[in-house]
């Protein structure tokens, strides 16, 4: 196997070069050089590497937003004391990403444009509303992450566009939310994975956002167990139901990782745990 | 107070230096001259005949220097049954099936012309399970044996069985009677160095092969047998071992690719190197088999075992190796594992279309324990008994004999029981069942601690040579795998003689300059190495010490007149000439002195310059020394359809015991606390000994908890680590006690017994056991998932 490998100078280079439809671009390489070594891709003529571009590792924090250049390593969007305190769910998602080594080259971008169904970045940051930014010689766009996943490796990407940041509304201080999943052994991808958002206020649940990992061809929201959940209280019959609503959204697979019985347990109870013995105000 | 100096010590290990800092030689390191690269052609099915191979674009590719098949090769027979060909001529039994092979410049060109040889197959229908290969009717893997003659059904021919005492009785005197079926899975060795060797023929036809084995003196007997299929007849060959990154059983038997390199050098007449990669390793190495095994066994009221009754079914995949052989070892904890009388032990080896089979660590024993120790506390449950105390009453004593003949002399499983007990709070914690779904569970074990004889010997040559700067090389023919096992020699060597460690040099395995060795096998290495060494050093000291009455005086004289020049010198108060005229010498942390001599270096003798003295003496002829020994442990060879004889010098024993915390609604288990209390005769180097029982533990819950070799039809799966789970460091986040008992056994070298596999034997049922404790299920079928805990949650309810 041998490429050409391309370091780009500039934003406006990068875009040219992606545009050549024998290039492939190439962020933390942690995704693309196993996927090139095991032939589950085509070879493409030409790396195009983008992570070493200032505007794409940029990570701002501006007025109730996060917005992280999609090349940020994910190391250092964990080091963010914004990250910690207001999104902790990402947080917790960023954290079991690969090893300390992956996690000091693999970057947000990469995680989301390699569409893996249990890409661990993709359920939090689904359930903050996050969006994306793509750009290319045709110019910029937004689109919500919910909007950006198509299929197992396919996205909204139009040929040559490159990500080049995500957005991340900050959740009001009231808010919750939590990321939880299970993987065989440490380093391994999830079996399957939860997060949730919501706010409890006068005993009812509020803004209720739940999205899964690994259990459908994307990363997906709840939509309908979303909907039940909204303006109830919490209690074991209300969570039953969104149990059983949030079972019936979710399309898993029995592959090497589980089968699709175990990951709909794990569904269930993460959904149970994320809201019980949950109260106003806790963290 | 320690009664010796080195043994008992921490000391560090002489390869380890080389070994961090990567200078040590695997087998991925070694070039040789003009030296040619392999690669396979395996087999696109699981069981279909070959029609045609065409390897005509292969030959066409440029570097490529020769492509060899069935056809233009002689035929090479392998593994013990002799039903295995290095190159499939006719018809392909498994996935992994060789079928042509090509040298070439570079690894990349040769697995490309691999790659471009085409092969016509006509599929057959395949077994893929025991119970498949086991119906009337079902599809012959072999339809001949190696003989030609016609073979009825999928049974490969090998017994082992055992019948003793009077079964019915026992089962008339049971009060209590559990049985159930236990399953363990395909799992992979997980070297972290990879298979690979170098075949390289000199002028006259002799063979060196650089192997990446643990049997080198059966493997050059293999081999030669080899030549003689080349009409090489009388010609030799000469095993080299490098460095080796894990062995765990993969190197005790040849492999098809060692004889594929061979016929690539002999054809091309260039070293030839053949190297798997990960993958690689995953699908055409030969794994530790899947088995179930049924058993009964019964109590009295008491508590005391009435019998024990074992069938054991062995899926063998398509060819026959070691792994078929491993109800040997299954017979020890089967008949001797707690006393009892009246036990009955079938085994059957299946023949099927998948993966065939090879040696791991523990051969047959975590297979087998795992079944006998769910099954007492299965037992202990039904009768009411705390499993600790069914264990103790039925513990193992020394100086018995057990239903297999086995001569138990030293043994610690009372006090390791207890011990373990005691670290895990036993008492206070067992059957508790608290909100927590915490839960204990241990279990024993007993290994060949004194070599398994399964060969006409079992013994280990050495040889000790020391040169003139006081320097001891050591020779032997047994293999260090990481192990620990030059550590050991080195130790025992300077124990034995009287020198420093670091002054121990232990050689290359090389069968050219190394005495016959068995393999490093059964936890036998240390065992054996030592014992040879402790008498080789023997000899070797007594030589020296009749040199040292011509020696001693001669050079304390002059060191003493050299000394006299100084005016504050004082003479020694100390008749040091009667003490070497009565022969009262001592070597000892390489000094040569005599006894109740002060601390003078004037009367001290180098073992340097004792050798020195004696190579180039001054009056009459000189010497230089080497002495050799051979241990022969005093074993029997079993008879196998009996299952009796008393295969070991001595046996280890152990007890593991855990703590574990259910997760209920996830099936998830969480290890807390783990202890390991094991019976190791004596402690030769604490840093390594712990370290094979540390690794040992990681194996066994790899075991427990994690691995299995998914395959479908004969397929493998999940080649690879991203996979095929091994804990990491992270599942490994809990204490471990570590408690070595010292048993002191008197075959032992120093005491010492083997210790190589016992730490991984009775991991998985002590963790099974602890889960029954936490929340009273059982599971019977490793690995334990969250996903089976879960399932049998369910149907409980
Ligand atoms: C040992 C190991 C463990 C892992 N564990 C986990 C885990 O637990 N959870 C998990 O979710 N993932 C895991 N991964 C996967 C991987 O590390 C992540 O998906 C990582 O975030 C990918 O980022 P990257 O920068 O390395 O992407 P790359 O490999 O560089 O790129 C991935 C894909 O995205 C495209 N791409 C990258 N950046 C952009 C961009 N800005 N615009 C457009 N296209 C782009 C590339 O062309 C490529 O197709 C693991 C990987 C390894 C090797």
């Amino acid at each position: 196997m041998a490429y050409d490998y391309h370091r780009s100078g500039s934003l406006a280079e990068a875009f040219a070069l992606a545009a050549r439809d024998d290039s492939a671009l190439i962020a933390g390489g942690t995704d693309l050089l196993v996927a090139l070594r095991k032939k589950k891709r085509a070879a493409p003529a030409r790396l195009v590497s983008i992570r070493s571009l200032p505007e794409l590792t940029a990570i701002e924090a501006g007025p109730g937003l996060l917005r992280i250049g999609a090349c940020a390593p994910l190391t250092e969007i964990l080091a963010q004391p914004v990250v910690r305190e207001r999104l902790p769910a990402l947080a917790q998602a960023l954290a079991v990403i690969g090893s300390r080594q992956i996690r000091n080259v693999a970057t947000l971008g990469g995680n989301l444009c390699n569409a893996s169904p249990g890409a661990d970045s993709a359920p939090p940051l689904l359930v903050y509303d996050a969006t994306v930014e793509l750009a290319g010689t045709g110019g910029r766009r937004e689109l919500p992450l919910s909007e950006f996943f198509l299929g197992p490796g396919r996205t909204a990407l139009r040929p040559g566009e490159i990500m080049t940041a995500v957005c991340v509304p900050l959740p009001v201080p009231s808010a919750q939310s939590v990321f939880q999943r299970r993987s065989r052994v440490a380093m391994d991808l999830a079996t399957a994975s939860l997060a949730v958002n919501y706010e409890l206020q006068g005993g009812v649940l509020k803004s209720v956002r739940l999205a899964a990992g690994a259990v459908a061809p994307t990363p997906l929201r709840l939509r309908a167990a979303e909907s039940w959940l909204e303006g109830r209280a919490v209690n074991e019959e209300t969570l039953a139901k969104a149990v059983e609503l949030a079972r019936g959204e979710i399309k898993p697979i029995d592959d090497l990782r589980g089968s699709a019985w175990y990951r709909s347990e794990l569904i269930g109870v993460f959904l149970s745990r994320a809201f019980r013995n949950r109260k106003e105000g806790d963290a | 107070m320690n009664e010796f100096r080195f043994i008992g010590v921490d000391t560090a290990r002489p390869d380890a230096p080389d070994k961090v800092s990567g200078r040590a030689q695997y087998i991925h390191d070694i070039t040789l001259p003009g030296m040619l690269w392999g690669a396979i052609r395996f087999s696109d099915h699981a069981h279909a005949r070959i029609r045609h191979i065409d390897t005509s674009e292969a030959e066409k590719l440029p570097g490529v220097e020769a492509v060899i098949t069935a056809y233009n090769t002689p035929e090479v027979r392998i593994g013990f049954l002799r039903d295995n060909f290095a190159l499939k001529r006719d018809k392909v039994r498994q996935f992994r099936d060789e079928i042509a092979a090509v040298a070439a410049r570079d690894p990349e060109t040769a697995r490309e012309a691999a790659a471009l040889i085409r092969v016509e197959y006509e599929p057959l229908p395949g077994v893929f399970s025991p119970e498949e290969a086991l119906v009337e009717g079902a599809p012959l893997v072999h339809e001949t044996d190696a003989r030609g003659r016609a073979r009825k059904d999928n049974i490969v021919p090998v017994r082992f069985a055992h019948h003793s005492g009077d079964l019915e009785a026992g089962k008339r005197a049971s009060r209590h009677v559990v049985e159930g079926e236990y399953r363990v899975p395909l799992i992979q060795q997980s070297c972290m160095g990879t298979a690979g060797c170098i075949a390289s023929f000199d002028a006259r036809g002799n063979l060196t092969l650089v192997a990446k084995t643990q049997i080198p003196f059966l493997a050059q007997k293999d081999f030669n047998r080899a030549l003689g299929a080349l009409g090489l007849e009388g010609r030799n060959t000469r095993v080299v071992v490098p460095a080796l990154g894990g062995g765990f059983g993969t190197g005790l038997d040849t492999h098809a690719y060692e004889y594929i390199a061979m016929l690539l050098a002999w054809r091309t007449g260039r070293p030839v190197k053949i190297l798997y990669n990960r993958e690689e390793e995953f699908a055409f190495l030969s794994p530790r088999q899947s088995a179930s095994a049924r058993i009964r066994q019964g109590c009295d009221e008491n508590g005391r075992l009435t019998f024990r009754e074992i069938e054991v079914v062995q899926d063998n995949g398509a060819y026959t190796s070691w792994g078929a052989t491993f109800p040997s070892v299954m017979l020890v904890p089967a008949t001797s594992l707690y006393r009892v009388q009246n036990v009955s032990f079938e085994s059957k080896i299946v023949y099927t279309n998948n993966t065939y089979c090879q040696a791991m660590r523990g051969y047959g024993n975590p297979e087998i324990t795992w079944p006998i120790e769910s099954s007492i506390d299965e037992l202990a449950e039904l009768a009411g008994i705390d499993p600790f105390d069914m264990r103790l009453l039925n513990c193992n004593q020394p100086g018995e004999t057990t239903p297999m003949g086995l001569k138990i002399t030293t043994c610690g499983l009372k006090e390791c029981l207890e011990r373990t007990a005691a670290s895990l709070d036993w008492k206070e914690k067992r059957g508790r069942q608290d909100a927590k779904r915490r839960g204990v569970g241990m279990a024993g074990v007993i290994n060949v601690a004194g070599g398994g004889k399964i060969y006409r010997s079992d013994g280990s040559g050495i040889i000790l040579k020391p040169d003139d700067y006081g320097n001891v090389n050591v020779s032997y023919g047994g293999v260090e795998m990481g192990q620990g096992l030059h550590s050991a020699l080195a130790l025992t060597v300077a124990e034995a003689l009287g020198i420093r460690p670091e002054n121990v040099i232990v050689n290359q395995t090389d069968t050219a300059s190394c005495p016959w060795d068995v393999g490093t096998h059964a936890s036998r290495g240390a065992f054996m190495a030592c014992n040879a060494a402790v008498l080789a050093a023997r000899k070797l000291k007594a030589r020296l010490l009749e040199w040292a009455a011509e020696i001693y005086p001669q050079e304390v004289e002059e060191a003493l007149a050299r000394a006299r020049r100084h005016s504050s010198f004082k003479e020694p108060d100390f008749d040091w000439r009667d003490a070497a005229r009565r022969g009262q010498f001592e070597l000892a942390n390489g000094i040569l002195t005599v006894t109740g001599a002060p601390e003078l270096p004037e009367l001290q003798v180098d073992f340097g310059r004792l050798l020195r003295a004696v190579h180039f003496r001054r009056q009459g002829p000189g010497t230089t020394f080497a002495e050799d020994a051979f241990y022969e442990p005093p074993t029997e060879l079993p008879d196998w359809d009996k299952g009796i004889g008393n295969m070991s010098a001595t046996y280890a024993f152990g007890a593991q015991g855990v703590e574990v915390e259910v997760d209920e609604e996830t099936g998830e288990v969480k290890i807390l606390r783990l202890v390991a209390v094991h019976d190791v005769g004596r402690v030769l180097n604490p840093q390594t000994l712990k370290g094979q029982i540390y690794g040992a533990l990681a194996q066994g819950i790899g075991y427990a908890m994690y691995e299995q070799v998914l395959t479908d039809k004969g397929r493998v799966l999940n080649p690879g680590f991203t996979d095929y789970k091994l804990p990491t460091a992270c599942e490994m986040g809990f204490p471990i006690d570590v408690q070595l008992v010292e048993t002191n056994d008197p075959e032992g070298p120093f005491g010492a017994k083997g210790v190589g596999e016992p730490g991984l034997v009775p991991t998985a049922p002590a963790i099974a056991n602890a889960i029954f404790d936490a929340i009273g299920v059982r599971i019977r079928d490793l690995p334990i998932t969250p996903e089976k805990i879960l399932l049998a949650l369910r149907q409980r309810r």
